[in-house]
């Protein structure tokens, strides 16, 4: 494992994330400063932290040789970079939701073929829900606080990842459908995964090993 | 008044100066060398084809799209494979094959803005239209390494694959899992072809397996595990593997070549020996290419054929930086110095001659901006020479070309 540059995610999938790495032999202690640094440098090892999205840009570009980031942004962006193992933790699910009071009226829109607002972090998740739907959508992208948007007349429904689905509860808002299921993964750089082969399956073995164990 | 409106080059290209313009052109024009050595002849193919040249949705939708008086719709080219494939059918039907054609060009394209690539971009590879040989698929993959190594690239590794194999193995084992399987290795999704391979009996071990074997082409061991799973088709795929890596290993070629049997490059495109060329400091892939003998049949000529394609950006972003040729400002408005400047110029001396007045300060300010080397001013018994911001020597006209030339 020494010699590479990973990619960890800020947030909910971060404290899983330095659990796994740590289960694999890493230093990551250095990581659970809680500083505002965002570059690691041990002797064997660099971490990098960063927004769950920017993720596989880091690693698609090389400026990373791995990351660890969940399915659903891996979805929504399809970046060119090897997926090689399903972490297993950070499990959501992405979800068509709209505020109680609504629901029978958006699921009767939909399945009418009216076209809905959606508000949603996924635009490009949400479009290929509704595509495969055979529906229309006008969609806006927001880029927190999704919750909110049918809550203020910007949308009719929205498109977002649940964990507990305590925010949508709170915010009285129903799961109409369930689009996809989403947990952490473990991603390469194309180039690295070649010329740091023996680097990255050991990682990957060590990881593999702690989730069966 | 009206405020002159700003003019600005399209989302996703840009203009070109030197010193970048000149380390294109001259990194094009080595390429172009190496393969006129090994035989390859260049084609110039029109930068708008018809859309229907272009048949993969993925490539399709990346291209800019437009009309012509005829209503047709055009597209500029997003790479070079399939014009020269349609030329080949088109225009040397009554050549014997095989065809060794090479070509350095702009190709075009909307999607990679953002992703290490500009929507317009240089290609420069070669394509041998009508031969199975594996000599010839190790013959390009030979000329690639050579050619990367002309110029000066030295950290990089081919990565080689075999469709064939997996999709031969495939074939016996898993065949109603096999289009899934492809299109998630395709997609370098090996979460997913784990996932398949759990609903699939025992004996289809070799799904999960087979991705996994990489190393170097060297090491006999990945060769070793892969016979493991070589039976049917799979076992011809390969042997045509082992004898291009016999090949390579013949011109001392095998050290940049490391083996992945879990790369197969596009989706429905390679049908055997896939390649793609890493280099230290880059992501993104320099150089890819590979055996496509499924292209030609659409265009007329069910042939055969092979190829690469160097992404010249790419390959520039990690040469290491020539020092720029030597070039001489020359000043003065005055007959003489024209006289002078062609003197200097029939002793190979690259001169850029000012026909004006200008003071040593404004010469120095200008040949930096140019990256000149030097600044030489015509003096009654000789001519002044110095760096820019240096001090003046007075020397004879002979003597400049040696100082200049090194």
């Amino acid at each position: 494992m020494s010699g590479l540059r990973i990619a960890v995610p800020k947030g909910a999938i971060f404290d899983d994330a330095l659990a796994a790495l740590a289960e694999a032999g890493l230093p990551v202690e250095v990581l659970r400063d809680n500083g505002r640094r965002l570059f690691y440098r041990t002797e064997e090892t660099e971490f990098i932290v960063s927004r769950p999205s920017d993720v596989p840009v880091f690693v698609e570009h090389g400026a990373a040789d791995v990351g660890i980031v969940g399915k659903d942004v891996l979805e929504e962006q399809r970046p060119n970079v090897m997926e090689l193992m399903d972490l297993g933790t950070g499990a959501c699910r992405m979800i068509l939701a709209a505020p109680g009071e609504e629901a029978e009226e958006v699921r009767r829109a939909v399945s009418h073929a009216e076209v809905v607002r959606v508000a949603t972090k996924f635009p490009n998740t949400a479009r290929r829900y509704f595509e495969s739907l055979g529906r229309q959508v006008e969609i806006i992208e927001l880029h927190g606080s999704v919750e909110l948007a049918p809550l203020v007349g910007l949308s009719d429904c929205i498109v977002d990842l649940a964990a507990t689905g305590s925010t949508l509860r709170e915010n009285d808002l129903v799961v109409l459908d369930e689009i996809s299921f989403s947990t952490a993964r473990l991603i390469a750089n194309r180039g690295a995964y070649r010329l740091n082969h023996s680097e990255v399956a050991a990682l990957a073995r060590a990881m593999q090993g702690c989730q069966r164990g | 008044m009206e405020t002159p409106r700003k003019f600005t080059t399209t989302p996703g290209t840009r203009d070109v100066l030197p010193p970048e313009s000149t380390r294109l052109l001259d990194v094009q024009a080595k390429i172009l060398e190496r393969f006129r050595m090994h035989g390859f002849r260049e084609v110039i193919t029109p930068s708008l084809e018809y859309s229907e040249v272009v048949e993969e949705p993925k490539m399709r939708d990346a291209s800019f799209k437009l009309f012509d008086p005829d209503n047709q719709m055009l597209l500029l080219r997003p790479e070079m494979t399939t014009p020269i494939a349609r030329l080949v059918a088109q225009r040397l039907s009554n050549s014997p094959p095989p065809h060794k054609l090479s070509y350095s060009l702009p190709v075009y394209r909307r999607a990679s803005v953002g992703r290490g690539q500009s929507a317009e971009f240089h290609q420069a590879g070669v394509e041998v239209v009508g031969s199975r040989s594996p000599g010839e698929d190790a013959g390009t993959i030979a000329l690639l390494v050579d050619t990367l190594e002309s110029v000066g690239l030295r950290d990089f590794v081919v990565v080689l694959g075999q469709t064939a194999f997996y999709e031969g193995y495939l074939k016996r084992v898993a065949p109603e899992a096999a289009p899934e399987l492809l299109a998630a290795l395709a997609a370098k999704d090996l979460v997913r072809v784990d996932e398949i391979s759990e609903t699939l009996p025992a004996g289809a071990r070799g799904v999960r397996e087979i991705a996994r074997l990489v190393g170097a082409a060297k090491d006999g061991s990945i060769l070793e595990a892969a016979t493991g799973y070589a039976e049917g088709e799979a076992a011809g795929a390969l042997n045509n593997l082992e004898e291009i890596l016999a090949h390579l290993d013949a011109c001392g070629r095998l050290g940049s070549v490391m083996l992945d049997l879990g790369l197969i490059g596009r989706h429905n495109y390679y049908t055997g020996a896939v390649y793609e060329v890493y280099a230290a400091g880059l992501g993104f892939t320099v150089a890819n290419g590979g055996r496509y003998d499924n292209l030609l049949r659409r265009f007329g000529e069910a042939l055969p054929a092979t190829g690469f394609a160097i992404s010249l950006e790419r390959l520039l972003s990690v040469l290491p930086h020539e020092a720029p040729s030597p070039v001489l400002v020359l000043i003065g408005d005055t007959v003489e110095a024209t006289r002078i400047a062609g003197d200097l110029r029939s002793s190979d001396v690259p001169v850029l001659h000012l026909a004006e007045d200008l003071t040593p300060e404004a010469a120095a300010r200008y040949a930096k901006s140019v990256d000149a080397s030097w600044v030489c001013y015509p003096a009654p018994d000789g001519l002044k020479l110095a760096r820019p911001d240096g001090e003046f020597v007075l020397v004879a006209a002979d003597e400049v070309a040696r100082r200049v030339l090194g």
